[in-house]
């Protein structure tokens, strides 16, 4: 990396202080201190003197676009966004959940972040192989040039390898642990629904027990509500208390949609959301 | 006094079958994503090389999802039938201290007010517990506080039998009455030498002086400071900024124990049953005028940490919460419960370690 997460912090902390004393935004998304160094959380600063508590190291994966939705329009809010983050702000903006001129994006070029939980370095699984925010209006150090790209499918080697039934099998073993705590849900940045159709009883969608049909039904019917529309920031796999590969599935259906209709979710403001936008001469294969 | 058996830990699947003789043995169990207690099928599944399980020991008295009748929308509410549990004498094999200690205050709302639960009363009563000390010679875990809310890491209170892990050794000590029957009808152990008896318990006593994060806290005290702000709003919206309101928080929690009674019919085949429910999700207090007394991210978290350690402890005594840390190991954004306790009391009365 052109520069090092100290130096990240030290700008994140820079730029928040502007922000916050001209009051041009009334508060900045970013990264405070958690119970030790390596368990960072989402942190709202309001005040030019909460910005001392912002921090940034490998550690802060959280997608903050979460919580962008939680705040009225017309709320001025800066939010410090990495490359997968950053598209999920362009497909709020997209779905018109998020106003453009509400927010100041602090972008991050970043890479090497790592799972706090596993340690694990994040980057070829659930990424979408970019390093630079493809939205910003304040770039927090130098663009990353010159490191490896990886294709953010490469992983789905060995579940495309997987014939139909083998499929069916993985995914009722892998979703038959789930214990519904609505984590990844809660965790994605797209998954703004309210109230969320497994939440609803009047009529019911899904059953609430932890078993395999209900939790088919409502993995499901994320998965495919999230079709064209997952930015691939791993958040819901990452928050997932029992491991539960979901990033899989949600790669998978954003492939397929590259494939068929030419455009990845949140790249763009330009864009349209590609299941809300028809042209005549959009592939039919998802009909075969 | 009772005496200190051993056996080794190659030869624990033998100690396994031994309990699987005489009921279900249910032991942590290394899954896809971490250890859990599951009923033990193959007695080689049985291992002890775990720090702690990813949904707490509650799990085998109140499982998630409990069916009490069975029905048929084509027959009247007569022929429904209630479901009778199978319980059978029951080894709950591994269970660490502070886990140990959430049963007691798991009692008090299942047995000890209102009406008695009898799923939860007839499988406590049917189990005989294994406590198993933690590890003192690792670092202490940055989540886990069961110290400072006065558990040893090597507590055997409330467990029937103790046991300890030595290298390959393992010790076991009866500590109830129970678990005194259990040990002396059990093949395969050994009785422990002096020297190790010495250090079996050398190991427990020392098991308090094993630091987890905070010095001790006083209950009373944080009582009448989460009531004092209860109604800072400021307050709990700050400390509820990052939380995302799902569940995994009471999910693994050991003295969660808030469920929702759900009737789950498919083609005309039904079943009223139990299922785990949590403060955080936003059709909690959902009623059925349509008003929801909860509906901010705040007032959720506020009645989480309200209800743990200050409820509690007026309505009942104790707090309730055992500091096993699986709240804050398990938060997809890293919130922790002590932290905001910590926050609550403004560090008047105690200092972090």
């Amino acid at each position: 990396m052109a520069i090092s997460f100290e130096q990240i912090e030290q700008h994140l902390k820079t730029e928040a202080l502007k922000l916050l004393e001209s009051g041009k935004v009334i508060l900045v998304l970013a990264y405070g201190r958690g119970y030790d160094a390596n368990h960072p959380m989402p942190y709202v600063a309001k005040h030019p003197s909460d910005v001392d508590n912002i921090v940034f190291n490998e550690y802060c994966t959280a997608n903050l676009a979460r919580y962008l939705t939680r705040y009225p329009r017309r709320t001025k809010i800066a939010i410090a966004v990495k490359a997968a983050d950053s598209r999920a702000v362009v497909q709020l903006i997209q779905e018109d959940k998020v106003c453009r001129e509400d927010l100041v994006v602090l972008g991050i070029p970043v890479y090497g972040m790592k799972n706090f939980k596993t340690g694990e370095v994040i980057d070829s699984k659930t990424t979408g192989g970019l390093y630079n925010p493809v939205l910003y209006d304040i770039l927090l150090g130098e663009e990353v040039h010159g490191q490896p790209v990886s294709s953010p499918y490469d992983v789905l080697a060995a579940y495309e390898a997987m014939d139909k039934e083998e499929r069916w099998a993985f995914w009722q073993r892998e979703l038959g642990r789930c214990i519904r705590c609505y984590a990844c849900r809660k965790a994605c940045p797209m998954c703004y629904c309210d109230p969320c159709f497994i939440d609803q009883n009047k009529p019911k969608w899904g059953e609430k027990s932890p078993e395999s049909p209900g939790n088919l039904m409502y993995h499901l019917t994320r998965f495919h509500h999230l079709a064209g529309r997952c930015i691939d920031c791993g958040e819901c796999s990452r928050a997932c208390p029992v491991d539960i590969p979901l990033y899989l599935f949600h790669k998978k259906v954003a492939k397929d949609c590259e494939e068929m209709f030419g455009q990845a979710a949140g790249m763009s403001i330009g864009d349209k959301p590609v299941l809300v936008n028809f042209r005549v001469d959009d592939s039919d294969k998802i009909l075969e | 006094m009772l005496v200190l058996k051993k056996t080794t830990i190659d030869k624990l699947p033998e100690l396994a079958a031994c309990l699987m003789e005489k009921g279900t043995l249910v032991a942590p169990v290394k899954e896809a994503g971490g250890f859990n207690f599951r009923a033990i099928t193959d007695a080689a599944q049985v291992d002890l090389i775990f720090h702690n399980t990813i949904l707490s020991p509650k799990t085998v008295f109140f499982p998630q999802t409990e069916d009490f009748v069975r029905y048929s929308v084509y027959q009247p509410i007569l022929e429904a039938k209630p479901v009778e549990p199978e319980i059978r004498p029951t080894f709950l094999f591994g269970v660490r201290p502070c886990d140990v200690k959430s049963f007691e205050i798991m009692d008090i709302h299942f047995t000890r007010t209102g009406v008695p639960d009898p799923y939860w009363r007839k499988r406590r009563d049917a189990t005989i517990i294994f406590g198993f000390a933690f590890d003192t010679s690792e670092e202490a875990d940055p989540a886990e506080f069961y110290h400072t809310l006065g558990i040893g890491a090597a507590d055997p209170d409330g467990s029937d039998v103790f046991m300890l892990r030595r290298d390959d050794v393992l010790f076991l000590k009866a500590v109830s009455p129970r678990g005194e029957n259990l040990l002396g009808g059990l093949a395969g152990l050994t009785d422990a030498a002096p020297d190790e008896r010495k250090y079996f318990d050398d190991y427990i006593a020392q098991g308090h002086d094993y630091k987890t994060r905070y010095t001790c806290v006083d209950a009373e005290a944080i009582a009448k400071e989460f009531e004092a702000i209860f109604h800072n709003t400021d307050f709990w919206t700050k400390v509820s900024n990052a939380c995302l309101s799902c569940g995994i928080c009471t999910f693994v929690c050991p003295t969660c124990y808030c469920f929702d009674i759900c009737d789950e019919t498919q083609f005309g085949q039904g079943v009223r049953r139990r299922v785990w429910d949590a403060c955080m999700f936003t059709d909690f207090t959902l009623e059925a005028s349509g008003h929801n007394p909860r509906t901010q991210v705040y007032q959720r978290l506020r009645q989480k940490i309200c209800h743990k350690y200050s409820f509690h402890i007026r309505k009942y005594g104790p707090i309730s919460c055992v500091g096993c840390g699986r709240c804050t190991r398990y938060c997809p954004v890293n919130i922790d419960i002590f932290s905001i306790v910590e926050q609550a009391v403004q560090a008047k009365w105690y200092k972090r370690m």
